[in-house]
């Protein structure tokens, strides 16, 4: 039976990770060895902005000792991913060369979006189990070093995401600097949590009842996992009793929390400051259940790359969760907020879905693409909210300001790109000149893009759903759009060539719109 | 009767005094007269280095205790002077007991049986003197340093352990009759000076000598030799008088490991103080000129009740030597060969063997060449990804050191934790650990603070169908020497579970973060004791219910207070124990509400008990486990050790049977008293039928199972010939 063996490196911010992985169409995802070095990178960056020297030296040390398990493993292929920690370190472009010329291990930086999306994998990759709890209303507390991420799902979809601060690791750091009696610990952690707790709640959550929570943590997803608490299936616990544990080692001194919980004695705090801040957040929310699955990050990785390289299994297809639907059902619950109207955005993306699929082939688009325009397309009018007059302004800074989880930082720059230049005149210099992360294959993409919602613009100028069916033909450097309705498309006949001169431009395709009455 | 304090010392033994009491049946076996002589010889010399190391170990660290002053009781609620008052007495006591039977038992049964051992050189014959003489000359002078002592020679380091001869001399008057310049002691008129001579570790204590034509061997000891020619070593000098004496150091050193960057130079360094550790005892000869031990004595500034006068030769280790004579052998005890492991016979492919099913090795009835052609095969094997082994004692050439440096040299990742810290064996460690890190491998020298005890191998293979761990767990060191005399257990396994604790314990050696759980294995010093406490917590609460409740644990040592009152509490709601323990047992029986339920037998036979086994009745559904910890302290807190249970149910059964055999043994078994003796089954109740002992029956079932597996190999080379039917 073929297999690959895949290394997935975590750098966190407290933590240094390695798991490999043995991928196979028969077996599907299996952690052959994990090894964790604990390493508080997010102590100095938080603070300093800068990892100190010792700690760099001691994260090429442990990379290298990785990069020998690698070799012994013989990986076939890695990533390595840096969070919040790298994100936030002013020098990260020289560190990271750093760490490439001293270990000749890449690391790449993602967003917290991707990596909050990637935790999210690894749970679903979890199958059955997170089907089963997401079936109810439940919410997705992942607590990271820096901040932390809360999620909602509706229905077994994911509809909203935002993230918070401050994280275990902050929150720890923060504290140093007050002075506070052990009773006192509990009020201050909730204090600190709360502001944006609150936001969050009245925002996101209002009356609605949220049954199940799913936690995603290195301390509390330990203790749950290892079984030192009886808490009937492994990973699960009822908030009632998870309340009465947290109650519990309030009143006991670190080393026999230690003891009991199986855990070094080195976590117990940062464990304390994940348990009270669970503890508040369960409260709030009303939960009943609380399920830890013992995931990481690198477990996300991992089904990223069985995914890509088409290694998943049927049945593990059968059981994926369908991320891009989380995508859509987000972007679609940004629009809510923003009280764009569904009707226009609805008839925007259909029109130029359907352009797009016209010409995916000819023009090598890919899947992501396809999804890319279809966010620009719900998007599109949530600058409105801001400005009548700089929709396309507005809705490129609320999007780069609004996470979607599963979209990459980069990709959330594309879409709102797009949004903007759908708009706005499009400024070969500005886009590239405004970001470090675009590239020139990305503002063709943008460019693109921008062509097909622009035609779409055009063929349904009012938004009022004028055309029944939509065919698209080739004809010498002409594409014929044949709109078939009986409205009345003056407008449109009138206006199409102002929408449609872009798309020429960019495609050097002329676009020709007729008209044949659906009743004829 | 009201709920009995398990935890009061009256119902704990001092584990110094039950020490002591090991060595003493150790000693019985010398005694023994069904014991062929020369294997009585043998236990004498084992009973003589075991005392040594208590002495280097314990002792040393009970004098540490009073010197600083600290009056802390032990378990037992004596004091650490307490301690060492009645170590001192029942130490001198034993001293006694060993040269009685070295003198009046052992000394005339070899004379009986052709080896005379001259006891002073003064018996030599003329011939024999002149044999001695040039022996002294050609090889022993070469290589002796003697030293006298003087106001410009100040007294010379005796070094630890080693057998020196002590001499006062005075200086020869020249022609001129003045006398040397300086001098040390002024005694009846003369003018006496110490010197010193060491007697070479590298020549053999014994010296064979010259056939005397009546089929009689004849030796006398090197010191003996020496001393006749003690004058050729100090010419200047008339010698008064040539004493024996030898001294024992504290060799218990503590290293700061956090303070340490380099752990194998610190231990190099801390290996050599050793030599000027303090003297804490001083063994000299009976008759000693009283001058002379003045001299020792003030030097080595050691307390009187720390002379032995030893009315014998010193250092009885040379009986050992005594043994490997040839022309005895009808007076050993026949040697057994350890017999082939059914499943692993030469040859075969190891890795398709353990895939079958699992494999239970007991050394040393059987074979330990498995466990290094495990490794040897693993260092050819393409397929193998990687082989990491946990090293606490091995032997002076190991095949195992050898093949794991093949390994690495044939590109395997080998990552080898080399315990440093293996007390007595730190030289040794250092020289291996230096040659497995030039050989390539990633050599770990121990955790700081922790002695990595336990016992375990993992080879991970790139198999067809995705990668395969195989991993060797055991109770004893992967030393193929010591597996010929230590009774050991061993399993080879490739459970994924417990693969991947193999995999996680590694990790945790290599300095990372503890697993998110462990599937099978418990782990001292985190979470074995804990598992012990439950299970036996566990057999407790099934007693209580009426359920069925036993445990049977075979081990070295128990001194662990905790686990010690939780077997008390066990017996005290019915649950039967049955230990076996073949050293130190802090634990009493007879204790009041542990209704007899406790029974604690020792075992000390020729092959030196070792292993660690656990059985737990658990209402029925047995548990088995084994490991590498004892349950003291140091093991299970102080100490990285495994604890790993048996899962296949033949396997299971294999073990079981090993425990019963042991409790069925009435020959060797020594049951333990409550006044802390120790006694055999009553020779009046060993019938014929019920006879038992059960090293011996080991012998014979392995034997019988290899006999067997070797006639159904013969048979299956006759051809069958088929018949027409009908």
């Amino acid at each position: 039976m073929a297999y690959r063996t895949f290394a997935a490196i975590d750098v966190g911010s407290y933590e240094l990770a390695i798991k490999i992985f043995e991928i196979s169409n028969g077996n599907g995802i299996k952690v052959t060895d994990h090894m964790r070095h604990r390493i508080e990178l997010g102590t100095d960056s938080y603070f300093t902005g800068k990892i100190s020297n010792e700690r760099v030296d001691e994260l090429c040390r442990i990379l290298r000792e990785f990069t020998d398990v690698m070799k012994s493993y013989k990986v076939d292929d890695y990533k390595a991913y840096g969070t919040s920690a790298i994100r936030e370190t002013k020098n990260s472009a020289i560190l990271l060369d750093q760490i490439k010329q001293r270990t000749g291990i890449k690391i790449e930086v993602i967003s917290n979006s991707e990596q909050r999306f990637l935790d999210y994998k690894s749970v679903a990759s979890k199958g059955q189990a997170f089907q089963d709890i997401i079936e109810k209303s439940t919410a997705f507390i992942d607590i990271g070093g820096g901040s932390i991420q809360l999620s909602l799902f509706d229905k077994d979809s994911l509809i909203t995401t935002q993230n918070i601060r401050p994280g275990v690791l902050r929150m720890r750091e923060e504290l140093t600097n007050v002075s506070y009696r052990s009773y006192q610990l509990e009020g201050l952690v909730e204090e600190m949590v709360r502001d944006r707790f609150e936001s969050f709640m009245n925002m996101f959550v209002g009356t609605k009842k949220i049954q199940n929570v799913i936690l995603v943590d290195d301390y509390i997803s330990t203790v749950l996992q290892n079984g030192v608490i009886k808490a009937g299936r492994k990973g699960y616990i009822a908030v009632s009793d998870f309340v009465d544990v947290v109650d519990t080692l309030k009143k006991k001194k670190t080393r026999e929390i230690a003891e009991e919980l199986n855990i070094s004695e080195e976590n117990i705090t940062l464990l304390h400051l994940s348990a009270l801040m669970v503890k508040y957040m369960l409260k709030e929310l009303g939960a009943e259940l609380l399920w830890a699955p013992g995931v990481s990050i690198c477990d996300g990785m991992a089904y990223e790359y069985a995914e890509k390289a088409g290694l998943l299994t049927e049945s593990d297809k059968f059981e994926t969760h369908d991320f891009e639907r989380d995508i859509l059902a987000c972007a679609r619950d940004i629009n809510r907020r923003y009280y764009s109207i569904e009707r226009r955005t609805r008839e925007r993306e259909v029109i130029s879905l359907t352009i797009f699929d016209h010409m995916k082939n000819t023009q090598g688009f890919s899947k992501r693409d396809r999804l890319l325009l279809q966010l620009a397309a719900i998007l599109s009018e949530c600058g409105r909210y801001i400005s009548l007059a700089n929709v396309g302004a507005s809705a490129y800074n609320i999007i780069m300001a609004t996470e979607i989880i599963g979209l990459s930082h980069f990709e959330r720059e594309i879409v709102a790109n797009v949004v903007k230049y759908m708009t706005d005149n499009f400024e070969y210099n500005e886009i590239l000149g405004r970001t470090t992360t675009l590239d020139r294959d990305a503002y063709l993409k943008i460019a693109k893009l921008t062509a097909i919602i622009r035609l779409s613009e055009g063929i349904d100028i009012d938004h009022k759903g004028k055309c029944d069916r939509m065919k698209l033909d080739d004809n010498g450097d002409n594409m014929v759009i044949t709109l078939e309705t009986n409205a009345d498309m003056t407008m449109e006949l009138g206006l199409f060539s102002k929408y449609a001169s872009f798309f020429e431009e960019v495609f050097n395709i002329k676009p020709v719109l007729k008209q044949k009455n659906s009743n004829l | 009767m009201g709920e009995v304090d398990y935890s009061r010392a009256e119902y704990y033994h001092n584990r110094e005094l039950s020490w002591i009491a090991f060595n003493n049946r150790v000693l019985g076996e010398a005694r023994d007269e069904d014991q062929p002589l020369f294997e009585r010889l043998k236990f004498l010399s084992i009973t003589a280095s075991n005392l040594d190391e208590f002495f280097m170990v314990r002792v040393a660290s009970l004098k540490d205790l009073v010197n600083a002053g600290i009056t802390k009781p032990d378990i037992a609620g004596l004091t650490p002077a307490e301690q060492l008052d009645k170590v001192n007495t029942a130490t001198h006591e034993f001293v006694g007991m060993q040269y009685s039977t070295y003198n009046h038992s052992l000394l005339p049964l070899l004379s009986q049986n052709g080896l005379l051992v001259l006891e002073k050189h003064e018996e030599l014959s003329e011939s024999d003197c002149e044999f001695v003489d040039r022996y002294f000359q050609d090889y022993v002078y070469p290589v002796l340093t003697p030293m006298a002592v003087d106001s410009s020679r100040p007294f010379p380091l005796i070094r630890n352990k080693s057998l020196n001869l002590g001499a006062l001399v005075s200086r020869k008057t020249n022609d001129s009759g003045r006398k040397h310049l300086f001098h040390k002691k002024v005694a009846q008129g003369r003018e006496l000076e110490f010197a010193t001579v060491q007697v070479p570790g590298g020549i053999p204590r014994i010296v064979v000598l010259p056939n005397a034509g009546d089929g009689t061997k004849r030796v006398i000891l090197l010191e003996q030799v020496i001393e006749r020619n003690m004058d050729k070593l100090f010419l200047n000098y008339d010698i008064e008088c040539v004493f024996p004496f030898r001294i024992m150091r504290n060799a218990d050193f503590s290293l700061s490991e956090d303070d340490t960057e380099d752990l194998l130079k610190e231990m190099e360094k801390q290996l050599k103080k050793r030599q000027w550790g303090q003297a804490i005892r001083l063994e000299v000869e009976d008759g000693i000129d009283k001058r002379l031990l003045d001299i020792i004595q003030k030097e080595l500034a050691i307390d009187g009740r720390d002379i032995y006068n030893i009315p014998g030769p010193l250092d009885l280790t040379f009986l050992m030597k005594m043994y490997a004579l040839p022309g005895f052998e009808a007076l050993k005890t026949e040697q057994y060969t350890p017999q082939q492991i059914p499943e692993l016979p030469t040859g075969v492919d190891i890795f398709e063997q353990i895939k079958k099913h699992d494999i239970l090795l007991h050394h040393p009835y059987q074979t330990f060449t498995p466990v290094v052609d495990f490794i040897k095969q693993a260092s050819r094997d393409k397929n193998v990804l990687a082989i990491k082994q946990t090293l606490y004692r091995v032997s002076g050439n190991s095949p195992i050191i050898a093949a794991l440096a093949q390994a690495a040299e044939n590109g395997k990742q080998v990552s080898v934790l080399v315990e440093l810290k293996a007390r007595f064996d730190e030289e040794n460690n250092i020289g291996w650990a230096k040659m497995l890190e030039k050989a390539g491998c990633h050599v770990i020298y121990g955790l700081v603070g922790l002695k990595t005890h336990c016992k375990i191998t993992l080879v991970v293979r790139r198999e067809e169908e995705g990668i395969r761990r195989y991993v060797h767990l055991g109770t004893g060191n992967y030393n193929d020497a010591t597996a010929k005399l230590y009774t050991d257990l061993g399993l080879l396994t490739c459970d994924e579970a417990i693969g991947e604790d193999a995999t996680a314990v590694f990790n945790m050696l290599s300095g990372y973060s503890e697993p998110l759980g462990w599937n099978h294995l418990a782990l001292a010093p985190l979470w074995l004791k804990d598992k012990f406490l439950y299970l036996i917590e566990r057999e407790k609460d099934n007693a209580k219910n009426k359920r069925p409740a036993h445990i049977v644990a075979k081990m070295n040592s128990l001194c662990d207070p905790d686990i010690i009152k939780a077997f008390y509490e066990a017996a005290a709601e019915g649950v039967k124990i049955e230990l076996i323990i073949r050293g130190i047992c802090c634990l009493k029986t007879g204790v009041e509400g542990t209704n007899g339920n406790i029974e604690v037998r020792s075992i000390v036979g020729n092959f030196l008990e070792h292993a660690r086994i656990f059985y737990f009745e658990n209402a029925g559904s047995p548990e088995l486990y084994m490991g590498s910890a004892d349950m003291m302290p140091r093991n299970l807190e102080r100490r990285v050790e495994i604890l790993f249970p048996i899962l296949n149910p033949e396997l299971k059964e294999k073990v079981r049977h090993v425990l019963e055999v042991q409790l069925r043994d009435n020959i060797k078994a020594q049951f333990l008293k409550p006044d802390g003796t120790y006694a055999k089954t009553d020779k009046e109740l060993v019938t014929k039928e019920n006879a038992c002992s059960a090293q011996e029956q080991f012998c014979r079932e392995y034997r019988a199972e290899a006999a067997m597996q070797e006639k159904e190999i013969r048979q299956a080379r006759v051809f069958k010939p088929e018949y027409k039917q009908g």
